[in-house]
């Protein structure tokens, strides 16, 4: 019998110690050198990045980049589950409304003694650099990039139409009657028997076009769908307070008739309903069914890249004196707290804000770079590609983007925001919604 | 084993008397010399089952428990709380309307399951006998959640699904099957009898070859039909297995997660499909509110054990009708 209790107790010690041996395998050094890990939820610029990396290893021969990909679905999942296993990578690409709940639970690191070490200059973004400072005062992360709207238009619809680049550059529009907005969409939209939608006979129930694709999203700040239409009129995500919002003004008699004017395009058959289309606007645009779309700037090369489709770019609406406006969300480079290497990543994550590699990554256009200069040599990159974004460029200097204002609880709202407005762009729910929004909107943001 | 002179030693110490009390299944013959020691080799047999039911069902559970009464987001520790997460709970709209969509969903899709499987364990039992025929429905069942789900989101999509294409060709309007309020459940729930109900009716089957042929041979001598000899010999005489498929299948489908996460995204349209599992993951995973996402957990675990023991007791499930 107590041989039997020896040989268990060393299969379980055996045990143990191959779990454990299994657990301690997070590579650090191999032959002196030390490896950085960095990640990114974008494919695209994962691949855009490992452009700079040849540059990065010449300068500092010590040290290995590993970059890694994570879908955004998982993305910030996973980060949560390597800070709290200690396996978080050493420095993370981090969009504006998880700052707070990072910094706030010290798992990203202030990085002005860094700045102040290696004379890191901040004053050579144009756009970001704000958005990622803490309540503390502290900066917390290193600009990436910078994105916005765009509406993407069918060159061929537009000519059949009768219309112009310039018509499209130049839409106007207000809640009442929704300007040349609404003219050009309702023109552009032709139903099963070729009625246009601003002719009498027009089918709406049985549209073989619509004139632009959903603007009903569901998200809480309406990035690429309603917030270009409502900043015309001067509304902005945070109220007066341009970071770390107390309330975001749901309640605004401009943000309501806004909404209600686009839930209306809707209804009138002008645009497809809320679900009526499942595949992206690009899919939507190759395959016909709409001849505009409002979408975000990243997928500039994806959406003029569609194949037998000549797709033009132009700026979001404006207002009747002019006025136009976006929200810009920030992308930046995080330090995990945790980081064994904090300097080797400190020296990647500058490098990859400098100007260098933002314009050798920026090139393929799959995000804008926060620098100007790298943003200009995008942009005419672009242009010998054939694909024209100076709009986007034009939007950054006419300071015509107001910056995502950082939150807290930021995940929280966006998760009780998004059903009421299903519900109010199916139908489910009034007018009164809004003013529910308001009030939840106050209370997560104000919590604790 | 013939000789059976007493145990010298341990005849009566207060440990053995406990011992037996403890454990009144033990066969008579359990005292006996030749199994006194089994014990010790029986604890080493259960060791490794019962240290992976220690360290990855007590032990996370009890933690459970205890997080349900904190504040915790997972980056810094716990705070005891006491009932603030309870008290929470039971004025968050969002978790009893969730509450009320997974019972929802829970009726239909159970009740769905339990009804197509009878019939076709029915079919397997008196009908066919091939084996081929076996496989193939139990085939969903080996499919994972998250590919089924994906697959029917698919055919159900409202703009390219081969449902909605086919709708259309019988000249009907197509459906928002995962993208209304009224059809985003029951497609769910369509989606989860799919799967299940393979699984489902091979137990159902086996439970009906355990009815011996004889009593059907007796039923059809007293001038029963076959309609007559389902509902009065064949159902009553399967109540312990329908018992056992109805628990599992009220469980599962409570905790129904990866169909939802996949077909409609995020429990939408409007929290039509916010099933309880889903606003729970939403809460820890995606808000790292995981003091309160336990809380919930912990409720979901009790509104399980209650349903479960009720479900136990009503139907009688630990006696058979064929003794």
């Amino acid at each position: 019998m107590k041989k039997l209790r020896i040989i268990a107790s060393i299969a379980l010690v055996g045990l143990v110690a191959a779990g454990l041996a299994a657990c301690s395998t997070s590579g650090t050094a191999s032959g002196g050198k030390t490896t950085v890990n960095w990640w990114t939820w974008d494919d695209q610029q994962a691949a855009a990045y490992k452009l700079c990396l040849p540059g990065f290893e010449k300068a500092n021969p010590n040290i290995d980049v590993k970059i890694t990909q994570y879908n955004v679905n998982d993305y910030f999942t996973k980060l949560t589950a390597g800070f709290v296993a200690g396996t978080a990578p050493d420095a993370f690409q981090d969009s504006v409304p998880q700052l707070g709940i990072y910094a706030s639970q010290k798992q990203i690191l202030p990085l002005d003694d860094l700045i102040k070490k290696t004379n890191y200059n901040l004053g050579q973004f144009d756009v970001g650099v704000a958005s990622w400072k803490y309540t503390d005062g502290k900066q917390y992360g290193i600009p990436l990039d910078w994105a916005g709207a765009a509406i993407y238009f069918n060159e061929d619809m537009i000519k059949k139409a009768g219309l112009t680049d310039q018509d499209i550059n130049n839409l106007t529009w207000n809640p009442t009657d929704g300007g040349t907005f609404d003219k050009v969409v309702a023109h552009l939209t032709i139903d099963k028997n070729g009625v246009r939608g601003d002719q009498p006979g027009f089918d709406k129930n049985n549209v073989k076009t619509y004139g632009i694709a959903s603007l009903a999203a569901q998200d809480f700040n309406g990035q690429t769908s309603w917030n270009p239409f409502v900043a015309t009129l001067g509304w902005k995500l945070g109220g007066t307070k341009a970071a770390w919002p107390t309330e975001i003004p749901y309640n605004d008699p401009n943000l309501v008739s806004t909404l209600n004017y686009i839930k209306k395009l809707g209804d009138r058959g002008l645009m497809p309903k809320y679900g009526q289309f499942t595949v992206s606007s690009a899919d939507q645009m190759g395959a016909g069914n709409v001849a505009m779309a409002q979408d975000g700037t990243w997928n500039a090369t994806s959406l003029t890249k569609v194949p037998g489709l000549k797709v033009g770019i132009a700026p979001t609406v404006k207002s009747a004196d002019g006025t136009r406006g976006m929200i810009s969300n920030s992308n930046a480079n995080n330090i995990f707290a945790g980081s064994k290497h904090v300097d080797q990543a400190w020296k990647w994550v500058t490098y990859m804000g400098s100007t260098a590699c933002q314009t050798t990554a920026g090139k393929t256009a799959t995000f804008l770079p926060s620098i100007a200069s790298a943003l200009q040599s995008t942009v005419d990159y672009q242009k010998t590609q054939g694909v024209d974004i100076q709009s986007f460029v034009d939007a950054a200097k006419n300071n015509e983007l107001y910056p995502a204002p950082p939150m807290a609880n930021g995940q929280e709202l966006a998760d009780t925001i998004q059903p009421e407005f299903e519900a109010f762009f199916t139908g489910e729910k009034g007018d009164s919604i809004f003013q529910t929004m308001q009030t939840q909107s106050q209370q997560i943001l104000t919590k604790k | 084993m013939t000789f059976s002179n007493p145990a010298p030693a341990a005849v009566d110490t207060a440990a053995a008397r406990r011992r037996r009390r403890a454990d009144g299944r033990r066969t008579l013959n359990s005292n006996a010399p030749s199994h006194r020691g089994d014990a010790r080799l029986a604890w080493i047999l259960i060791a490794p089952a019962g240290i992976g039911f220690l360290v990855f069902a007590v032990y996370p559970t009890i933690r459970g428990v205890y997080f349900s009464f904190t504040d915790y987001h997972l980056l810094s520790a716990p705070q005891w709380i006491g009932f603030a997460n309870f008290i929470e709970m039971f004025q968050d709209q969002t978790f009893w309307a969730s509450v009320l969509v997974t019972v929802y969903f829970v009726v239909i899709a159970v009740s769905l399951t339990l009804i197509i499987s009878i019939l076709t364990a029915a079919v397997l039992h008196r009908v066919t006998k091939s084996t081929a025929v076996r496989g193939l429905i139990i085939l969903p069942f080996l499919i994972s959640g998250v590919v089924a789900a994906t697959v029917w989101s698919w055919m159900l999509d409202a703009q390219l699904g081969i449902v909605n294409e086919a709708i259309r060709a019988l000249g009907g309007q197509g459906i928002q099957f995962l993208t209304s309020r009224q059809w985003a459940i029951p497609s769910l729930a369509f989606i989860q009898v799919w799967k299940n109900m393979g699984y489902t009716s091979i137990i159902i089957f086996a439970g009906m070859q355990t009815i011996p042929a004889s009593i059907y041979e007796a039923g059809r001598i007293d001038g029963a039909n076959e309609r007559q000899m389902f509902f009065r010999l064949t159902l009553p005489l399967l109540r312990p297995i329908l018992a056992l498929v109805l628990v599992l299948n009220v469980i599962g489908a409570f905790q129904v997660f990866d169909i939802v996460s996949v077909a409609t995204k995020n429990g939408g349209p409007a929290n039509a499909s916010n099933v309880l599992q889903m606003y729970i993951y939403q809460k820890g995973f995606g808000q790292f509110d995981f003091g309160y996402a336990s809380t919930m957990s912990l409720a979901l675990f009790v509104i399980l054990i209650i349903i479960t023991f009720l479900q136990m007791r009503l139907l009688r499930a630990n006696e058979s009708d064929n003794a």
